[in-house]
């Protein structure tokens, strides 16, 4: 399915910027809202979320300190001890901003059961979107808007997934990954 | 899920998106237009009273 991919949005560029950052110091994924939005789901979104490999206090303060040289920053602290030690270490996201601009965020944590890990080594760019970022399976994706997030939101951009890639779609592995998300996230 | 109409036009957009290899050009202005107007908003409510206390509760940031 070749397509024309041109006209970044705001949220592509935003997204591209960081993404090259992250990479240099560890994996990543972009999931939830994005992945539907970068294939053409007719929504808003504010926020990207990302979801990075669990990192030593050590490893984190470089990327960090990265993020912050190509104008960055996180809307929690500016002290990388501080981000690592009162959130993320501890289960929650962090947010940065372009230094200048209020949005959009990306909305960062770590990986933090089998199911994360797993998504992220087996991560894929997917041409469809014409962007050089990370996302998970699109069944793994599908999987849990339809069985963990399950808003009208989730459903409707599960719906809009499946509808885009009706004829490709897994859908033994869907339930399978779906099993999966029963065992370890509800 | 919404109404059957709101279920039809999520539908009637993907079937637009999987055939139309120009999805983005039209997608492309409405995606942006929600991110300049609320940052055109959020500068306008930093100049109320209180503005940036109301700002980071409206972003969740306290």
């Amino acid at each position: 399915m070749k397509r024309e991919i041109s006209d970044k949005t705001i949220l592509d560029e935003f997204a591209e910027d960081f993404c090259k950052i992250v990479n240099l110091h560890c994996k990543y994924i972009i999931c939830s809202g994005f992945v539907a939005i970068s294939h053409g789901r007719s929504r808003g979104t504010e926020d990207i979320d990302m979801v990075i490999e669990k990192l030593s206090l050590e490893k984190f303060e470089k990327l960090h300190q990265d993020l912050i040289k190509n104008g960055f920053k996180c809307l929690q602290s500016d002290s990388s001890k501080t981000i690592y030690e009162a959130y993320l270490i501890l289960g929650d996201s962090v947010r940065y901003t372009e230094i200048d601009k209020m949005l959009p965020e990306m909305e960062v944590k770590f990986a933090k059961d089998e199911i994360d890990r797993a998504q992220l080594n087996s991560r894929i760019k997917i041409p469809f979107t014409g962007l050089d970022v990370y996302f998970p399976k699109i069944e793994e994706s599908i999987a849990f808007k339809e069985e963990y997030l399950k808003s009208d939101k989730d459903l409707e951009d599960a719906r809009h997934l499946r509808i885009i890639y009706e004829d490709k779609l897994d859908e033994k592995y869907i339930e399978e990954f779906k099993e999966k998300i029963k065992r370890i996230k509800l | 899920m919404k109404d059957k109409s709101h279920q039809e036009q999520i539908e009637r957009w993907a079937i637009e998106v999987r055939q139309n290899p120009n999805w983005k050009k039209q997608l492309k202005p409405f995606l942006d237009a929600q991110i300049i107007n609320a940052i055109k908003k959020y500068k306008r409510i930093l100049l109320l009273p209180n503005g940036e206390d109301k700002l980071r509760r409206i972003r969740n940031l306290n």
